[in-house]
């Protein structure tokens, strides 16, 4: 039956949200928080494995977003929702604006100055206390005033439901072509007539809006904000579960947010050995299953109800071959 | 004005640890093509290793330096072998990418390890030489001489074994081109362990001589890796000399930062940020360094 | 100022790297309809007169003119979208995408399009280079003279009116040549023009109806082929490397 997979992931997330209520407060929090990383994973998946732009700024767009939202609605009043809104406006500006400046440089080097990018924002943030309140924490208006967080859970639920149609919108669409043009042979794209700069800067700008989203929840989320939202520590946690996930599709790597996420509560009594083993995981992923180990999964479920009316191409394409 | 030397003479210190742990990044780059992202870690276990060695074995500070530095070179080896060999593999693809993955894994691996086995809290090993020189009213310890004299020495002896030795050509001939290297009859393959080892080898040095200076944290990698990613770039990705003469200009520039900088409270904070700033007006200016060779794509 | 027919002219163009001259003062004019071999001894810098034809390096000194305007500084994406095309000496195609995706990229960088219209007229590039049974396959997985003809497949799906092809025939099976060479000559029947880069000799004389001549970054050549044989400049450039 055509679209099958659609229907099974309609049907799993209505299941899930009927059900929500049921859940205590404990492992709601872990479930919007595991939606938080999950926007922050398919939006860096969008910038490194779709457009292959390794940048490890990210995490400092999220931080951006949050302290934005969070001053803009402390200085000024605003309700949260434009706070935020100005806070994504603001992540897709200056991500662009890197984009811009990263247009010459190339893998190591991306990554090295995004890294730098992130440490100064970090550390400004850290070292302006007066406006930022630093490493104690800046208080910040709450989303909901409510004893539940279940508002919590359906505004991320939605928050992501929304981050995932548009990025699998683009994904889709002639731009998801070219982004993965402009990955796979900036040259080769180029005398094909893709805009190489314009869609380098566009893929910064919109991923780091979509990092300013999530940023912007979560300083309305939790309630206190630091600099360490910006760290490099957070930063390499998103590049694992996105990495694990597998960095090339948008519903891995959210899958490899949730699957992390869940397996962090899980293994809660490891403490600190959880992160040694996700590291782990992450260097035996890259050594042995590149992709990703969700992405054979996902690749098998999209086919799903798939009817083979035309039988797949011989299998030995040399045969054909040697005519030519 | 006394402060101001004392601050030059630290910042020369500064210089050549970071200088020792520029040039590993810089000889793995050109060898191995690849920025190694988990250096700073290297340099975090040397230290921890010096340390180990000193407290639990008795071992005085100098030899324990030197067990530190092979130690890690042997580390280095084994984790080449286990992780980057996909790097010479014809149908890796998009090399640069997995090596920054890799080594970016490997760091995060590290650090959190480090965490678990050494704890959280700042661990300070024994002197190698306690006491202080004074020189008119500049202070300056004993330890801090020592660091940068036998910094000095290893960066000496590293010259001297890339430029003198056949071990050094050789690495230098891969560098240029695997293929004709290999035509001659070197392996590359090895070159590429000796390349990584070497390199970390030098940065577990730099982290044993650092160590009874500023003492040993777990994450105390990664801001030296930032510091030379700065150092390769202004230096020059690839350059052994420039990396040296950018780890040294750095370190002093540093140091005559937090010297000048008006506002004493921020002054620390901003002096990382400073190192930083530098690095990515380079980048904006030159994508590919000042001095170093164009960043060559691996396929 | 538009130049009777003369689609991409280059005036005087010069670039350098280090200290080598890869192409010194060389003036070098398409025609709307030409077949041009453009051929060397190696190092005399065809690739990269190329590449400045192709937006894909800028000149030293020099300019280069697009159907008479003067077009110094226009990205490589820029020539693509005025319809001139190239191919690379060695075959850059998108690896991870498939051998469709890799036609429609190019075909929907072009206004106006549609994925229903160009997802059409890829099928259709593709029959005519016999590819069309492989449009699933990524495009790291064929052979090299498939790579070659998708990366022709490519060019073409931009509808352009130049056409640079950087050694097509460079270790490629002398069947595929052959059907190489009858491609490029229906191709140019339908009104397209061509310049062609080789040291393939045989190929390229088979199909060249002007040849131009390099070396040492200099154009020491341009006429028709048989007085281009004859030169003497020509043979002492061959026969001295």
């Amino acid at each position: 039956m055509r679209g099958l997979p659609v229907y099974v992931l309609l049907a799993a997330t209505v299941t899930l949200l009927a059900y929500a209520h049921l859940l205590n407060s404990y492992w709601m929090h872990v479930a919007i928080i595991a939606m938080f990383y999950g926007i922050l994973a398919s939006s860096w998946s969008l910038l490194a494995g779709y457009a292959g732009l390794f940048s490890l700024g990210h995490m400092a767009f999220a931080s951006l977003g949050g302290y934005a939202s969070a001053l803009l609605v402390q200085w000024y009043g605003i309700p949260i929702p434009f706070g935020m809104a100005a806070g994504v406006a603001l992540c897709c500006a200056i991500g662009g604006l890197i984009g811009w400046v990263c247009l010459r440089m190339s893998g190591p080097y991306l990554a090295i100055f995004t890294l730098a990018f992130s440490e100064i924002v970090r550390i400004t943030f850290s070292t302006e206390d007066q406006v930022t309140a630093g490493m104690a924490g800046l208080h910040t208006e709450p989303l909901f005033h409510s004893v539940s967080r279940l508002p919590y859970f359906f505004t991320a639920f939605g928050l992501l439901a929304f981050s995932l149609a548009v990025m699998g919108a683009i994904v889709h669409s002639r731009w998801g072509l070219f982004f993965r043009a402009v990955r796979e042979d900036e040259q080769a794209a180029a005398a094909s007539g893709v805009r190489v700069a314009q869609f380098r800067i566009l893929a910064f700008a919109i991923a780091s809006g979509f990092a300013g989203l999530a940023g912007g929840f979560y300083a309305h989320y939790i309630g206190i904000l630091t600099p360490s939202l910006g760290s490099l520590d957070l930063m390499a946690v998103v590049v694992v579960m996105t990495i694990i996930g597998g960095m090339e599709r948008i519903p891995t790597a959210v899958g490899g947010a949730f699957g992390v996420e869940i397996l962090q509560e899980l293994l809660r009594a490891y403490g600190q050995w959880r992160l040694v083993i996700f590291g782990i995981i992450l260097l035996l992923t890259m050594r042995f299953a590149r992709n990703g180990l969700l992405t054979p999964l996902w690749i098998q479920f999209v086919r799903l109800g798939e009817v083979r009316s035309v039988p797949p191409p011989p299998r030995d394409v040399g045969q054909e071959g040697s005519r030519i | 004005m006394d402060y101001l030397f004392t601050q030059a003479a630290n910042g020369a210190v500064i210089g050549v640890i970071y200088a020792l742990i520029a040039v590993g990044v810089t000889l793995i780059f050109s060898i191995l093509k690849i920025v190694n992202f988990a250096h700073g870690d290297l340099y975090m276990l040397g230290g921890y290793c010096a340390y180990y060695v000193i407290t639990l074995l008795g071992v005085p500070p100098l030899p324990a330096l030197l067990a530190a530095m092979a130690s890690v070179f042997a580390l280095g080896i084994v984790l080449e072998r286990l992780l980057l060999t996909p790097l010479y593999a014809e149908r890796t693809e998009r090399k640069d990418e997995y090596g920054l993955i890799v080594t970016f894994g490997l760091a995060f691996f590290l650090r959190n390890i480090a965490l678990i086995a050494f704890g959280p809290f700042p661990l300070k090993p024994p002197s190698f030489s306690s006491g202080i020189q004074r020189l008119g009213n500049i202070i300056i310890t004993n330890d801090r001489i020592f660091a940068g004299g036998a910094g000095l020495l290893l960066l000496a002896v590293l010259l001297y074994f890339m430029n003198r030795t056949i071990w050094g050509q050789a690495l230098d001939a891969v560098s240029q081109s695997r293929d004709s290297a290999a035509i001659v009859g070197i392996n590359p393959g090895r070159f590429n362990s000796l390349a990584f080892g070497v390199g970390a080898g030098l940065a577990a040095g730099a982290g044993a001589l650092i160590a009874p200076i500023f003492s040993l944290a777990p994450d105390m990698g990664v801001s030296s890796n930032i510091q030379a990613y700065v150092i390769v770039i202004l230096g020059g990705m690839g350059s052994v000399l420039g990396s040296i003469l950018g780890g040294i200009v750095l370190g002093e520039t540093e140091g005559l930062f937090t010297a000048f900088f008006p506002d004493p409270t921020r002054a620390l904070a901003y002096t990382n940020a400073f190192g930083v700033l530098v690095l990515m007006i380079v980048l904006i200016l030159r994508p590919t360094g000042l001095f170093g060779r164009r960043h060559v794509r691996m396929e | 100022m538009s130049e009777n027919g003369v689609l991409v002219r280059g005036a005087t163009l010069q670039k350098h790297f280090g200290g080598i001259m890869a192409v010194d003062a060389v003036e070098f004019a398409v025609t709307e309809g030409d077949l041009i071999g453009l051929i060397g001894p190696n190092g005399s810098g065809k690739t990269t007169l190329i590449n400045l034809l192709t937006g894909h390096l800028i000149p030293d000194a020099g300019e280069v003119y697009l159907r008479g305007r003067r077009v110094n500084g226009l990205p490589a994406h820029g020539f693509a979208a005025q319809g001139i095309a190239r191919t690379f000496q060695l075959t850059q195609l998108f690896g991870r995408m498939t051998v469709l995706e890799n036609m429609l990229v190019p075909g929907l960088t072009r206004p106006h399009s549609t994925w229903g219209a160009v997802t059409k007229r890829a099928r259709t590039y593709l029959e005519f280079l016999n590819l069309a049974h492989l449009e699933t396959l990524n495009a790291k997985n064929l052979s090299g003279g498939q790579h070659k003809l998708l990366e022709l497949g490519r060019a073409l799906m931009l509808e352009p009116a130049v056409l640079f092809l950087d050694e097509p025939f460079a270790g490629v099976h002398p069947h595929l040549r052959d059907e190489l060479i009858k491609r490029i000559h229906e191709l140019h029947r339908s009104g397209r023009t061509f310049v062609v880069v080789d040291h393939d000799m045989e190929s390229i004389l088979r199909i060249a109806q002007r040849l131009v001549v390099m070396a040492r970054g200099r154009k020491i050549a341009d006429g028709p082929p048989a007085l281009v044989r004859a030169d003497q400049t020509v043979l002492a450039a061959y026969s001295g490397l």
